[in-house]
């Protein structure tokens, strides 16, 4: 077993395709920060305007009448103009400085707008106002920072805020880029069969050995998203690990940004070792290694061609294959919301992965391999 | 070199990896035109209510308003600018109650060009666009319902001038030619060219199976290299074969519209729109979708002479597409002369019909110049390939 580990280690360093991939890597991680500079995201002044604007044309769909207490205008109406109250505060207490002023105000707007989606007319103004899911989001955030007492950050580009975010991305497009990356994984050896059937392993150890040098070309990528972004340390300062990120896994809740990027770092590895052992199937089945990435694409955006299999099939592990949808509760903003939890999502993949190692072990053997 | 293409051809149309690629093709046409396309809707739809409810209500206003010394401004503001207003929305509303489509397109075009010079000029923060532009999170909703209103307004002019048979199919651009027109403005061009890449992502490299079978051939590397450029080009626009189908699909359920219909272009150095025909904007996508096809063929025809890699060919022809997002941003054409990145034109149907000018607020980003960048890079990156290719070193495979 070792020596054949160390021969695939040999073919893997002068494999042309590492190079590429570690080349691709770090092209995206840096070509990403030129796109949250330009896009300047995570600016709130700008952010705030933008709400305002929107609670802005939501009210204009209303007369303009006495929104105290006491006025005749509608509950949603009265609630709709404290928010836009709200909204100028914050704005103002951005410009002045003024956090705990802002901290207060982003609670109470939280509140007011958690009460507004069960108030008569709501949907009417729906599409002005955040979802429920977004608010809660907020709800959760803002508090945790009051509880705590941290001082809001709002460069998005510090050290840790950016590796939050581009974990964030990467966890919508990690099977994309591992199923381009492992769908020859098998067909390179399939040219030499003489040479695998003269290994002197079985098939399952040859599957094996191959499956470790490959994850240890996708540690070193998981390793080069760090390095790639430790630059940012010296230009926009490191930023706080501890700082909350709200997400969804069964209940909204805060993780720390150290938290999330564990739990995605979990999830990218058993994706790339369900994906790999995919790839291995499929190669052996189909013998193309472009129907092979067909197919493996294809399994991955069909839940979101037709959401309702979500809710028939929840153990399918392909919904669970964009966990960034999943941590930001965009499973439950359908029609028919579907309740995926992260934590099963990590129990299904497992069980698939184990599923497919027995496949692995017993129908596919040296056999199966002819030249193509 | 004839026998040569057709043994190409040959291996290309029976190669698993292109059948899949436009059997999903097939897939994805026919998934659109049943279940995504008819549940399409537009903002600015022909909706005779909404037209209604604020007719009357500006009616009642003006029938009541009484204008002294004491008035607030915004009313006086609204007595003077409603009644011009109000003429336009009846001529839409008696129009579409009487079913008279070229009157409504005729009152629809001023209503629209009314609407825009009273919100866009004059209406900071009491008057405002459809309410949908405004929707949460969205920073540019005012600039969004400008190009909206004008778009609307310079394509109405074309339905009450032009002589196309009318239809609220066609007032809504839901017929199947308009639709191809709304796709090129948005995915379609992504599709294309992806589908491109992986046409040509193996057409060198796949030769490294059999090297001795083509050993043989009195061809030149070049000249083979040339070959299967034609051929993947050939295959790229057989992509629209099953594309169509689609097509096919949406023209039966609504209808097929017709190539003399309208299709405004923004020209942003007068910040007007006019109208071209929509034959016409489909035939110089085509021929910029045609430079792309050669851009990317050519860059990957390149890029297997010296990288030797078919999953660097893909990294790199999709570095291309997705390039744009890098720098991409509302109103960098002043910082940025992004005219001369390839990548600019990734979005076809914008570029031609002037929305991604309007973006960048740039004046560059047109059609002449995106066929001179497109064809000057095709250029450079085949000039390469020649001289690699004619490298005495140099190896195919």
């Amino acid at each position: 077993m070792w020596n054949i580990l160390k021969t695939f280690f040999i073919l893997e360093k002068s494999n042309k395709k590492n190079i590429f991939a570690f080349i691709f890597v770090g092209a995206f991680v840096l070509s990403l920060m030129f796109f949250v500079k330009t896009e300047d995201l995570g600016n709130p002044i700008k952010e705030k305007s933008g709400e305002f604007q929107s609670v802005s044309s939501a009210l204009s769909k209303f007369q303009n009448v006495d929104a105290t207490d006491r006025g005749n205008g509608s509950d949603l109406y009265k609630n709709l103009v404290l928010q836009q109250r709200l909204i100028s505060t914050q704005s103002m207490s951005l410009k002045m400085d003024r956090p705990e002023l802002f901290l207060d105000a982003a609670i109470e707007l939280a509140r007011l707008r958690a009460n507004s989606f069960d108030l008569e007319g709501f949907d009417g103004v729906a599409s002005y106002l955040p979802s429920r899911i977004e608010n809660e989001f907020d709800r959760v955030f803002y508090q945790y920072i009051k509880k705590t007492g941290l001082s809001l950050t709002t460069n998005s580009l510090s050290f840790y805020q950016f590796l939050a975010y581009l974990f964030g991305i990467l966890g919508s497009v990690w099977f994309i880029f591992i199923s381009i990356y492992s769908c020859g994984i098998m067909i390179e050896d399939f040219r030499h069969t003489s040479l695998i059937k003269g290994y002197p392993i079985s098939f399952d150890k040859y599957v094996l050995g191959k499956c470790i040098s490959s994850m240890l070309i996708v540690g070193v990528i998981l390793l080069e998203l760090f390095v790639c972004s430790l630059p940012l340390i010296y230009f926009q300062g490191l930023g706080n690990p501890s700082y909350p990120i709200a997400i969804f896994d069964g209940v909204f809740k805060v993780y720390p940004i150290y938290k999330f990027l564990g739990l995605s770092i979990l999830y990218m590895i058993l994706i790339a070792i369900f994906t790999i052992l995919l790839s291995v199937i499929l190669n052996v089945l189909l013998k193309n290694m472009y129907l092979t990435l067909f197919v493996e694409l294809l399994l991955f955006i069909l839940p979101m061609l037709f959401p309702n299999m979500m809710n028939l099939v929840p153990f399918n592990p392909f919904n669970y294959m964009n966990f960034t949808s999943i941590l930001n509760g965009q499973t439950l903003e359908f029609e028919n919301p579907v309740d995926l939890n992260s934590t099963h999502g990590l129990i299904y993949i497992g069980m698939s992965i184990a599923i497919m190692v027995v496949a692995v072990k017993y129908f596919l053997t040296t056999g199966k391999l002819k030249k193509i | 070199m004839w026998p040569y293409y057709k043994f190409e051809f040959y291996q290309f149309i029976t190669n698993k990896k292109n059948i899949a690629i436009y059997v999903l093709l097939l897939f994805f046409s026919c998934y659109y035109a049943l279940k995504i396309a008819p549940t399409y809707d537009p903002i600015e739809k022909v909706d005779e209510s909404e037209i209604e409810a604020r007719f009357l209500t500006r009616e009642e206003f003006l029938n009541t308003v009484v204008i002294n010394d004491g008035t607030h401004h915004f009313t006086r503001f609204a007595a003077a600018i409603f009644p011009e207003w109000n003429v336009y929305d009846k001529g839409r509303l008696d129009a579409i109650k009487q079913n008279d489509l070229k009157e409504y397109a005729e009152a629809t075009n001023k209503w629209y060009g009314y609407s825009d010079k009273m919100i866009f000029t004059r209406g900071n923060g009491v008057l405002f666009y459809h309410p949908r532009y405004y929707t949460f999170g969205n920073n540019y909703a005012t600039m969004d319902g400008h190009y909206a209103y004008l778009y609307s307004a310079s394509r109405y002019k074309g339905y009450a001038e032009g002589n196309s048979k009318l239809s609220i199919n066609v007032f809504e651009e839901r017929t199947a030619l308009q639709t191809l027109q709304r796709l090129l403005h948005s995915y379609l061009p992504f599709i294309l060219i992806v589908s491109c890449i992986f046409f040509t992502v193996d057409i060198v490299l796949k030769d490294r199976r059999y090297p001795t079978l083509l050993q043989g051939l009195p061809l030149s590397d070049w000249k083979k290299l040339i070959v299967k450029g034609a051929v993947s080009l050939i295959g790229s626009i057989g992509a629209l074969v099953p594309l169509s189908v689609g097509l096919l699909i949406i023209g039966i359920q609504s209808g097929f519209g017709d190539f003399n219909l309208p299709v405004p272009i923004y020209f942003s150095a007068e910040k007007t729109f006019s109208n071209i025909l929509l034959g016409e904007y489909i035939l110089q996508n085509m021929l910029i979708m045609i430079f792309w096809f050669l851009f990317m063929i050519s860059l990957l025809l390149l890029a297997s002479v010296t990288l030797k890699n078919e999953f660097a060919n893909l990294l790199v022809g999709c570095a291309f597409v997705i390039g744009e997002l890098t720098y991409f941003g509302r109103g960098n054409g002043i910082f940025w002369d992004v005219q001369w990145y390839p990548t600019s034109y990734v979005q076809v149907g914008q570029v031609l019909s002037g929305y991604r000018n309007y973006l960048y607020n740039s004046e560059a980003l047109t059609i002449v110049n995106g066929l001179f960048v497109m064809g000057l890079c095709t250029g450079i990156f085949l000039f390469f390939t020649f001289l690699i290719s004619n490298h005495r070193k140099f190896k195919l495979l």
